[in-house]
C-alpha cells in the first residue's frame, strides 16, 4: 500500500482491493440496513466490506456469540451493547483472531483468518492494553507499518501519530505514556497503512473530553471518506455522538438495528418504570392516570409511587405541569430502568 | 501491497531481540556458563600438583556443556521468543499484517539464535581451552552451536504451545534425554542430544557413545529438526486463536 495523503473529505472512496469487485458508493446517511435476520443470499450488495452470516461463538459452555448475521458498508457502525454481550468476541472474528464456532465471515470477499492480502486491508484496535512498551510511539507504529508493505514506513508512521495528536519525534518510551496516550498509539499503528476496513473496540475508553471529540471526528472523516469502520461501546451517548448506523448486541444476539434516531425510539418507546414521591401519592396518582400519559400507578406508600409509562418523552412533559396542578410538589421522579442493561434486556426480549 | 520478507523479518529481529534479552538472563547465564571455566581452572591446578585425576576433556564438555548447559540456556531464551508474545497478548501485532507466518517463526528463531550463538560460544571456548586443547575447543563450540539450532527449534515451538514452556521443556531435557534416551537407542534417536554428543565425540576423537551418528547425519539430522520445528509452529500459529 502506499502512503498517499487521505482523500479530502467528500470525495470518492477508494476502490476495494479486489479486482473485478464493484466499487462500493460512498455511504448513503439515512439509509436502511437489513433486518437483523440472515439475508438472502441476493440481498448482498457488493459494496458490502463484511459479510456475517449466522455466526456463533462459544468458548466451552458460554456462547459469547450466537446466530447472527448482518452486513457492513463504508462508513461508520457502531457496534452498542452491554459488558459481555459479545462485541469484543464479534470484532475479532471480523479480524480473523477468533475462528467461528459456527457459520461464516468475509471480509472484502475473502477469509480474514487465511487470506494475507485481507488482512492487510484491516486495521483493529482490540481492547486489551498491550503495547511494545519499550519501544518510542513512532517505532512501534513504523513496525506495524513495516509489516504491512507501506513504501516509506517512518513517515507513514509520523503522519499517522499527528493524526491522533501525538508527537511523532517524542523521545519517551511507550511505558512512560498514560491510558489515552498508549489508546491513541494504537489508533495510530491501526491506521498507518490505510486501511479499508477500521475495527475499533471501545477506543474512546480512556481519552478525556477533548481527545473524545478528536477521536470522534477522525472516526467521522474516516467513515464520510469511504473507509469502512466498527466501533463498539456500551455507552449510548458515544454512538449518539457518531450519528452512524448502529448494530445493537445483547447477551450475544443481534437485538436491533438501525439508524442512531431508529434505536433511540426504540429505546424510549419500551416499558418504563419510574419512582415518584410527593407530598399525596394517592392524589398525584389519580392525577397521572388522567394526564399525565402514563399506563399503570403503584402505590408504595403515601408519599411514594411507581408509575409505568410506554411514552417517556410524553411522561417527561406532563408531570411537572400535572403535579402543579395536583398541588402535589414534586420530591423526587427517579427513573428504576434506566440503565443500558435494562434497555438491552428488554431489547432481547421483545 | 506484500512487504518483503526481507524487510519484515529484520524488523520483527528487532523487536523480539531486546524483549528476550534482559540483561538478568544475559548476566545470569553468563555466569553459570563460567562456572566450569572456574571449576577448570581448579582441576587443572589439582593436577599439576599432582594430586588429581586425569580427566578426559571430551567427557568435560559432554557432561556439562552438551548435557546441561546448552539445552538449558537455549530453553530459557528460546521459549521466551514467541512466547512471550503470547503472553503478553502482544503477538496481535506482528499476526494481523499481511505477512505469511513462517516469517514470524523465522524471526522468532533467528532472535533466539542471534543471542544465544555469542552467549553459549564465549564460556564454551573458555570452558575448552582451559580443560583441553584446539580440538576439544572446535569440538565444544561446534556440537554446542548444533545445540543452538537444533534446540532453539524445538524449544521456540515450546514456547507457543504451552504456558508452561520452561517446565516441559525441563521434563524433556532431564526425563526424555537424561533418562529414556539411555535406556533405549531409539528413543536416544529422538533425542538432539545424540547428535551433539556424536559431532563432538566425532571431533575430538574420543568415544563418547557406543553407536555414534556420522558428521553427516548430524548436518542432516540438525536441519531437519529445525525445518520440522518451523513447519509445526508456522502451523500453530496459523490455527491459534490470538487475544
Ligand atoms: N477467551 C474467552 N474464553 C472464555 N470466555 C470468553 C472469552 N472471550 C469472551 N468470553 C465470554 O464471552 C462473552 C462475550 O465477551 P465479549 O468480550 O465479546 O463481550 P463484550 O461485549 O466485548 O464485553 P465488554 O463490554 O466487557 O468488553 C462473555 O461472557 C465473556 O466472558
Ligand atoms: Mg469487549
Amino acid at each position: 500500500m502506499t502512503n498517499q495523503p487521505p482523500p479530502q473529505p467528500g470525495s470518492v472512496p477508494p476502490p476495494p482491493s479486489q479486482p473485478g469487485s464493484v466499487p462500493p458508493p460512498p455511504s448513503q446517511p439515512g439509509s436502511v440496513p437489513p433486518p437483523p435476520s440472515a439475508p438472502p443470499p441476493g440481498a448482498i450488495p457488493a459494496s458490502a466490506v463484511v459479510v456475517v452470516e449466522r455466526v456463533s461463538k462459544w468458548f466451552g459452555d458460554v456462547v459469547a456469540v450466537s446466530d447472527v448475521s448482518f452486513y457492513l458498508q463504508p462508513g461508520v457502525t457502531a457496534l452498542l451493547g452491554p459488558n459481555g454481550a459479545g462485541k469484543s468476541t464479534t470484532l475479532r472474528m471480523i479480524a480473523g483472531l477468533a475462528p467461528t464456532s459456527r457459520g461464516d465471515i468475509r471480509v472484502l470477499g475473502g477469509d480474514p483468518r487465511t487470506d494475507a492480502s485481507v488482512r492487510g486491508a484491516i486495521g483493529l484496535v482490540s481492547q486489551q492494553e498491550q503495547l511494545f512498551a519499550e519501544q518510542r510511539a513512532v517505532e512501534f507504529v513504523e513496525l506495524a507499518a513495516i509489516l504491512s508493505g507501506v513504501t516509506n514506513p517512518r513517515e507513514a508512521a509520523r503522519s499517522a501519530l499527528r493524526s491522533v495528536d501525538l508527537d511523532p519525534e517524542d523521545t519517551r518510551s511507550i511505558r512512560t505514556y498514560s491510558k489515552g496516550m498508549r489508546q491513541r498509539v494504537k489508533v495510530a499503528q491501526a491506521l498507518v497503512h490505510e486501511p479499508e476496513l477500521l475495527l475499533l473496540d471501545e477506543p474512546l475508553t480512556g481519552l478525556d473530553p477533548r481527545q473524545r471529540l478528536a477521536m470522534t471526528e477522525m472516526i467521522q472523516r474516516l467513515g464520510a471518506e469511504g473507509t469502512c469502520v466498527v466501533v463498539s461501546s456500551h455507552v449510548l451517548e458515544e454512538v449518539e455522538r457518531l450519528g452512524s448506523n448502529v448494530l445493537v448486541i445483547a447477551q450475544g444476539r443481534l437485538a436491533a438495528q438501525g439508524d442512531f434516531h431508529d434505536i433511540r425510539s426504540l429505546m424510549d418507546n419500551r416499558p418504563h418504570r419510574i419512582r415518584v414521591r410527593t407530598t399525596d401519592s394517592r392524589v398525584l396518582g389519580a392525577a397521572l392516570v388522567t394526564y399525565g400519559g402514563v399506563s399503570g400507578v403503584e402505590l408504595v406508600s403515601s408519599s411514594e409511587l411507581l408509575v409505568d409509562t410506554n411514552d417517556v418523552a410524553l411522561f417527561r412533559k406532563r408531570i411537572a405541569p400535572t403535579a402543579r396542578y395536583a398541588e402535589t410538589p414534586l420530591l423526587e421522579v427517579h427513573p428504576l430502568d434506566d440503565d443500558l442493561e435494562s434497555v438491552f434486556k428488554y431489547l432481547v426480549g421483545r | 501491497m506484500t512487504p518483503s520478507p526481507s524487510a519484515t523479518i529484520p524488523a520483527m529481529i528487532q523487536r523480539i531481540v531486546p524483549a528476550i534479552a534482559t540483561r538478568g538472563r544475559l548476566l545470569s547465564m553468563l555466569a553459570f556458563g563460567f562456572i566450569p571455566v572456574i571449576l577448570g581452572v581448579l582441576i587443572n591446578r589439582a593436577n599439576s600438583e599432582g594430586r588429581g585425576n586425569e580427566v578426559e576433556p571430551t567427557e568435560l564438555l559432554d557432561a556439562f556443556t552438551l548435557t546441561i548447559y546448552v539445552p538449558l540456556v537455549v530453553l530459557i531464551f528460546a521459549s521466551a521468543t514467541l512466547g512471550t508474545l503470547k503472553e503478553e497478548r502482544t503477538l496481535v501485532y506482528f499476526w494481523l499484517r499481511p505477512i505469511g507466518r513462517w516469517q514470524i517463526v523465522l524471526a522468532a528463531l533467528a532472535s533466539a539464535w542471534l543471542v544465544l550463538i555469542p552467549l553459549i560460544s564465549i564460556p564454551t571456548v573458555a570452558f575448552a581451552a582451559v580443560v583441553g586443547n584446539g580440538r576439544d575447543i572446535a569440538g565444544g563450540v561446534l556440537s554446542a552451536l548444533a545445540g543452538v539450532l537444533a534446540y532453539g527449534a524445538v524449544f521456540t515451538l515450546f514456547g507457543l504451545l504451552t504456558r508452561r514452556a520452561l517446565v516441559w521443556g525441563l521434563v524433556y531435557i532431564l526425563v526424555w534425554e537424561g533418562f529414556v534416551g539411555g535406556l533405549s537407542q531409539t528413543a536416544g534417536r529422538l533425542s538432539v542430544r545424540n547428535y551433539t554428543r556424536s559431532l563432538l565425540g566425532e571431533i575430538t576423537n574420543v568415544r563418547i557413545l557406543d553407536d555414534p551418528e556420522s558428521i553427516a547425519t548430524v548436518i542432516i539430522v540438525t536441519a531437519g529438526i529445525v525445518i520440522a520445528s518451523v513447519g509445526l509452529t508456522t502451523l500453530l500459529l496459523n490455527r491459534m486463536e490470538v487475544d
